[in-house]
């Protein structure tokens, strides 16, 4: 396997007393859009924060090219972008005049590419910055990302303030930095956009990170939902191992979610009893989100 | 409709008195309690006639009139004395607090989009300015209030009730003056900053119109507002007229701002921002630039605001440096020579008393930048530059490096603006030798201002309030010492004390040497801390 861009190992960060980042673990490789999921306060920002050497670390360890995040902060710099979430800009500079500043100080020009992505985008780079709205504010961080020369893009939800017109575009921009073998860490709460655009994903919670690895690894870990009709009755379903919020539908219908590993055994015992009608719906991202954000406690209750 | 623009005025009255307590309760707190000990100090300093006589001589001279006030005539008691030095530095101390307070709350709240947040709901389209009407009316009249109570307890010689409530009143009431102009410019103006521009030159040209027509014809300072308070005749004539003055300017202004406000969309000015540069000029190339940039206005009106403040109190030397004005009786005991000698080390003295005022003038935007590190490290304006390869040592350095350079160049420029007033206005002016030696002193303790600024903003930064808490006590220390008889050890808290009596004596080198020693190290903690702690 090629060598990590980012290595992330055991990083923890501590606010006073508080543990925002507990454990977190993971790699990003080149030409891979690695997608960064979790409630909000779950630590991604935190976690980008001290990848870009605003915060230290308290324990553990994050290199990118092989160098230290904090220490080497500036040498790293030289070939990343990066979009905060919220991005703020001097209220009396103009967008022409902020994107300009932020290629010169990466060392590179506005360039032909940077009037593309301003036409593309769609940004009045006249306008002072007070001016700007949420979503403008963000085009000029993405359009001063898009034209730098890089080789690690990162990304924290860059298009909470976009239209779906831009936020397209921004998807066909980071496709492009992957077939140039880039690497692009997006940390985003637009499941479809990470299910769209991602090759890996790594989902946080409480600071740790909770599961990474493809969206095909991660459905075998969640369940699948299934819907059925059968002849006879099935009342041991609700009992059998692995099943889960077993639920009567119109016209005869159940439905009921399944772990993946469980799955055969499921089957089996439907078959027994003659399957007239069978439905399986793989779990979305958002099935799979829901799983860690929102039963996070009845999990914790069947001591999961 | 009057009633609906106005809903819920009240309550969001409450709700920022609740959100500000602690400001407004160190401000009032701050003011009275000043106020009340330099009142108690004066009974105790100024207790007998003699005392009082000969201190009046000083006081009647016009370098006095310049900084303190027009002393009125027929002075005989103590209290007399301290109406008359007080309450031009009184406003002016109320002038700060009324626009820092206002001008956050209206143009402030609105850069955060908080104001945006409170319009949804059903509030009236002219309810927040109206709680920040009500909030300074307490504020400020509680504070005068306080000041009248004040003057009661400190018992000076020469007092009377009616007296006591016209002064007390009379200064909160100018501060509530001060509010309306800064609620007029936050409306003219679409932000915060330029609101403050705004409203401070207002008050820059009121306080130079204030001091010349003070030196020159007494009764021109009615046409000032700013020269209101001074009009009172405290504890002789107690006149209130100045008071009925100022509540209709306050009227006048208050009712502008809310017709404007009326009239204005949220986050808009009367005056609307233009449009930019569509392309970064070769100039902005990197983080220093950039501060250049994003401090270019402030450099430019503190540099021409306080060359024009130093050519005004230079073209009263004529009338400062002229003993025989005051005794024609010297010039057939004196030669020619040293008279002339004499009223040189008059300009001299009145040039050292001056500096301290120059000196905390010109670190105030220099501090500013300093502070900005923070600020913008707040407000996130610097997150990106974080992820670029511009180390955290560049931006400190290169934030240090402007504001150095913005509080000297400022110095400088008020100097100069002194000796050109001296030009102006003398026969035999001073010459800029005599000016650029001040100068040489002053670099040394404003550099330990800044370094300490720096420290604070490095390894502590919440605590950058005490950089202006501890200009201001070196301002009070320096500029009221001599007055209050402070005795020798409160002036050696700050560095100015150590080179205080510049230009008539020179700045020795040994202080020179140890204060500079002294700012460096300073900005090292500064630049140890900002390198290693986290960033907001």
């Amino acid at each position: 396997m090629t060598t990590p861009i980012l290595h992330i190992e055991h990083l923890q960060k501590n606010f006073g007393k508080f543990q925002a980042l507990k454990d977190v673990t993971f790699d990003v490789y080149p030409g891979e859009v690695f997608g960064f999921i979790g409630p909000n306060g779950a630590g991604k920002s935190t976690t980008i924060r001290t990848l870009l050497g605003i915060l230290k670390a308290s324990a553990g360890s994050a290199t990118i090219f092989g160098q230290d995040v904090f220490k080497d902060a500036v040498s790293i710099h030289k070939r990343i972008a990066y979009v905060p979430g919220d991005v703020y800009l001097w209220p009396n500079l103009s967008g022409g005049e902020i994107i300009d500043l932020f290629l010169k100080l990466s060392g590179d020009k506005h360039s032909d590419k940077t009037d593309q992505l301003i036409k593309r985008f769609q940004l009045d780079p006249t306008k002072k910055a007070r001016t700007y709205s949420k979503g403008n504010r963000q085009k000029v961080a993405l359009i001063a990302a898009f034209s730098t020369e890089a080789d690690f893009y990162i990304f924290d939800e860059p298009t909470s303030g976009l239209d779906p017109l831009n936020e397209e575009y921004f998807q066909k921009s980071v496709a492009e930095l992957k077939k140039q073998g880039k690497a692009v860490l997006l940390s985003s709460h637009i499941l479809s956009e990470v299910e769209k655009m991602c090759d890996r994903i790594g989902i946080i919670r409480d600071g740790q990170i909770v599961e990474t690895g493809t969206l095909a690894e991660m459905r075998h870990l969640t369940r699948t939902v299934i819907t059925f009709k059968t002849m006879d009755d099935t009342p041991e379903l609700a009992s059998l191992n692995g099943v889960h919020n077993v639920e009567d539908q119109p016209n005869g219908r159940q439905t009921f979610s399944v772990d993946t590993e469980q799955m055969p055994e499921v089957i089996d015992y439907l078959a027994q009893r003659q399957i007239v009608e069978l439905q399986s719906t793989p779990p979305t991202l958002e099935d799979l989100f829901m799983r860690y954000y929102d039963t996070s406690e009845e999990n914790i209750a069947e001591g999961k | 409709m009057l009633s609906n623009n106005f809903t819920k005025t009240a309550f969001l009255t409450r709700f920022s008195l609740r959100k500000n307590w602690l400001k407004l309760t160190i401000w009032a707190v701050a003011m009275a309690g000043l106020f009340t000990a330099i009142a108690a100090k004066f009974t105790s300093i100024y207790s007998n006639q003699a005392a009082i006589d000969s201190v009046m001589e000083t006081l009647k001279s016009p370098a006095m009139t310049a900084l303190f006030g027009k002393m009125p005539s027929g002075v005989s008691t103590s209290a007399d004395i301290f109406a008359a030095e007080m309450t031009v530095f009184m406003a002016i101390m109320a002038v700060v607090m009324n626009y820092s307070i206002v001008i956050k709350n209206l143009r402030g709240e609105e850069e955060t989009g908080i104001t945006e947040i409170i319009r949804a709901h059903a509030v009236g389209k002219l309810s927040l300015l109206g709680a920040t009407m009500i909030e300074a009316i307490i504020l400020n009249l509680g504070i005068g209030l306080l000041y009248s109570l004040g003057l009661s307890v400190a018992n000076l010689s020469g007092t009377d009730l009616n007296g006591n409530f016209l002064l007390g009143l009379g200064l909160g009431f100018a501060g509530l003056m001060f509010s309306s102009i800064a609620a007029l410019m936050s409306q003219i103006v679409d932000n915060a900053r330029s609101s403050t521009i705004l409203s401070y030159l207002v008050f820059g040209i009121m306080y130079i119109a204030r001091m010349t027509t003070d030196i020159s014809d007494p009764k021109q300072t009615w046409w000032v507002p700013f020269g209101w308070v001074e009009k009172f005749s405290t504890y002789k004539n107690n006149d209130w007229t100045p008071v009925l003055l100022m509540i209709i300017f306050t009227i006048i202004a208050f009712a502008l701002a809310f017709f404007i406000n009326s009239k204005r969309d949220v986050n808009a000015g009367l005056i609307a921002t233009r449009p930019g540069k569509k392309q970064a000029s070769v100039f902005l190339n990197g983080t220093f630039s950039l501060f250049l940039k994003l401090h270019k206005t402030s450099i430019i009106v503190w540099t021409i605001g306080l060359l024009i403040l130093g050519f005004t109190y230079g073209s009263i030397f004529s009338d400062i440096g002229d003993i025989i004005k005051t005794n024609p009786a010297l010039e057939q005991m004196l030669g020619k020579s040293a008279i002339h000698s004499a009223n040189v080390a008059i300009i001299k003295q009145f040039i050292s008393m001056l500096m301290i005022i120059f000196a905390v003038l010109s670190l105030i935007p220099g501090i500013q930048t300093i502070h900005d590190l923070k600020t913008s490290e707040n407000k996130g304006y610097l997150e990106m530059v974080h992820a670029k390869p511009v180390g955290r040592s560049k931006l400190y350095l290169n934030a240090i490096t402007v504001a150095t350079i913005t509080t000297l160049l400022v110095l400088a420029a008020t100097l100069y603006g002194l000796y050109l007033g001296g030009v102006y206005s003398m026969k035999d002016p001073l010459p800029l030798k005599t000016f650029a030696k001040a100068y040489a002193a002053y670099i040394s303790p404003t550099l330990i201002m800044l370094g300490l600024t720096a420290a604070i903003i490095g390894t502590a930064p919440k605590l950058s309030i005490l950089n202006y808490l501890y200009l201001t006590a070196a301002l009070i220390i320096q500029y009221f010492g001599k007055l209050l008889k402070l005795p020798d050890w409160p002036e050696k808290l700050t560095p100015f004390g150590y080179i205080a009596q510049v230009p008539v004596k020179t700045a020795d080198p040994e202080t020179i040497i140890w204060q500079l020693a002294i700012a460096v190290i300073l900005f090292g903690i500064g630049y140890i801390g900002y390198t290693r702690r986290d960033l907001k």
